[in-house]
């Protein structure tokens, strides 16, 4: 279970990005964040595997606080953390194998790191992963000659490969067309409760959050406005979530002022 | 933000009224130049036909400049070897200032100056000037152009990799940071794979680029097809120098084909 109490992030001085943000997400369910653009969505979400450095708060991921965590335990932690993100970010003239296997990285030794020495069992496993996520006849493509829907599902088969407790997906829709959208978020729902794995996910599209999340957490300029299942989430609370943005910019300009 | 209305009529005859200006600005500065320098455009092209035609005629190689191919094709071969061994020790060394000086990679901040600065250095002093300050310390061979050529390469070269790895998305970094990887994993299965292509063409311009320096320096250190061009030159064998020119430049094209070729391949 993954439980973020009180989180806290300034940028600057008394900018105040994310304010007590309290949540959890349990295992077997997916988990969307929404809300506004610049509403902190991005940043708890890389404040959860420390990409970005909070304030203040705890990060519990199975009662191991993340933000305790020195180097080298905070890249065990992270080994076990998948990400995948709006734009892929593969490395795109390594072949969809190679990306894969980089999901191994966390749990090797710099040197073998470096020279990508993988066990016959990784290369089959990694093999086996792109074949899930429906790619085993592009293993060795190099990834910049796959479509977005492609690679955004070697960037899956790259989280999987890490054994990972928890996927966090940063946007990971945005830049996909509906049909490759379905398949991605088919997959991470599959994962979820197949594989019982906390599936936290930034989202946009209201319409794909509540089609697909068990259960929601909603933000407003850096405060938790709503957390509860997908089935509470009405008009109102939506008002909620959304406030400012409806708002006319003048207003807030003027309040500003 | 407020924009002011603009129909398109008015934006078009600013973008116009501005392209006047600049090329108004450049005329007067020409024409300055000129003034100081007292050039005179026209009296100037008109010495153009006479001269290339005492060019052609001098310059021309001829059956008696064949007999020098030995020579020359042995010190052409020197200079290649010498220009293309400069390049890659120059490269493998300014790959690892470049991982350690760029914005994206850069394990200290403070070294990223120090390395800006060095490479900023050894790149703005001429290879020529290069050439001659080295050869007090290691006299007339070809060790003192191998130098010449590495030093500006290696301030070269430091300066376009940093650029090509600062350019990379920082993105694909965190990416790899977040599955666990530490520096170097990041570095080599990262950053490497990411700009190798365009590290290459670099590498392969700066060849092309330091056969054509190579010939300049070795007039000065007495080595290589520069010394033999030289040489032939001062004593009145134009034919020959002219036929060391013509080969240089069939070996540059070469090159640059070869090149080309390589970069199409791998990119």
């Amino acid at each position: 279970m993954l439980k973020v109490i009180q989180l806290d992030k300034t940028y600057g001085q008394n900018k105040h990005s994310l304010k007590d943000v309290n949540f959890t997400a349990q295992p077997g369910e997916v988990t969307a964040i929404i809300g506004p653009s610049g509403a902190g969505k991005t940043t708890i979400l890389r404040s959860v595997n420390q990409l970005i450095r909070d304030n203040g708060g705890k990060i519990l991921l199975d009662d191991q606080d993340i933000r305790q965590a020195n180097k080298s335990e905070l890249r065990k932690i992270r080994h076990h953390i998948g990400m995948i993100f709006q734009n892929y970010n593969l490395i795109s003239p390594l072949t969809a194998l190679e990306n894969v296997l980089h999901g191994r990285l966390g749990a090797k030794s710099t040197f073998a790191g470096i020279f990508g020495m993988y066990s016959t069992d990784e290369k089959q496993e990694a093999l086996a992963l792109l074949n899930e996520v429906g790619l085993g006849e592009y293993a060795y493509q190099r990834c910049d000659q796959l479509s977005g829907g492609q690679q955004q599902r070697v960037g899956i088969a790259r989280a999987l490969m890490q054994h990972p407790k928890m996927i966090l997906c940063d946007e990971p829709i945005a830049s996909l067309d509906p049909k490759s959208t379905k398949i991605v978020m088919d997959i991470l729902r599959q994962l979820a409760k197949e594989k019982q794995l906390i599936i936290l996910i930034n989202l946009h599209q209201i319409d794909i959050a509540l089609e697909y999340a068990d259960h929601i957490v909603g933000i407003n300029s850096g405060e938790i406005v709503f957390e509860g299942p997908s089935q509470a989430v009405d008009d109102q609370v939506l008002q909620k979530i959304y406030r400012q943005a409806d708002q006319p910019k003048q207003a807030v300009t003027a309040n500003e002022n | 933000m407020k924009t002011n209305f603009q129909s398109p009529q008015q934006f078009f005859r600013q973008r116009r009224l501005r392209l006047g200006i600049v090329l108004a600005v450049l005329l007067v500065i020409y024409g300055v130049s000129m003034v100081l320098v007292n050039f005179q455009t026209l009296a100037s092209l008109m010495q153009v036909p006479a001269g290339l035609i005492w060019l052609f005629k001098n310059f021309i190689p001829t059956e008696r400049s064949i007999s020098y191919l030995g020579p020359i094709l042995y010190q052409l071969w020197r200079t290649l070897i010498v220009s293309v061994s400069s390049t890659i020790c120059a490269s493998l060394l300014g790959l690892i200032f470049a991982i350690l000086g760029a914005k994206t990679t850069s394990p200290l901040p403070g070294l990223r100056l120090v390395i800006r600065f060095g490479a900023s250095l050894l790149r703005n002093i001429p290879v020529v000037a290069w050439a001659m300050i080295l050869l007090f310390s290691f006299k007339q061979s070809d060790f003192t152009g191998f130098l010449a050529l590495f030093f500006m390469t290696l301030g070269y070269l430091t300066r376009a990799f940093t650029e090509t790895i600062e350019d990379l998305d920082g993105e694909k970094l965190q990416a790899l940071q977040a599955v666990g990887a530490n520096y170097f994993q990041c570095v080599f299965c990262g950053v490497l794979p990411e700009v190798a292509s365009t590290l290459t063409s670099w590498v392969l311009y700066m060849i092309e680029n330091n056969l054509r320096d190579a010939t300049l320096v070795g007039i000065l250190t007495g080595t290589g097809v520069g010394f033999l061009f030289n040489h032939y030159f001062k004593s009145f064998r134009y034919d020959a120098a002219g036929l060391i020119v013509l080969l240089i430049a069939v070996l540059v094209i070469c090159l640059e084909l070869t090149s080309t070729q390589i970069r199409r391949a791998i990119a």
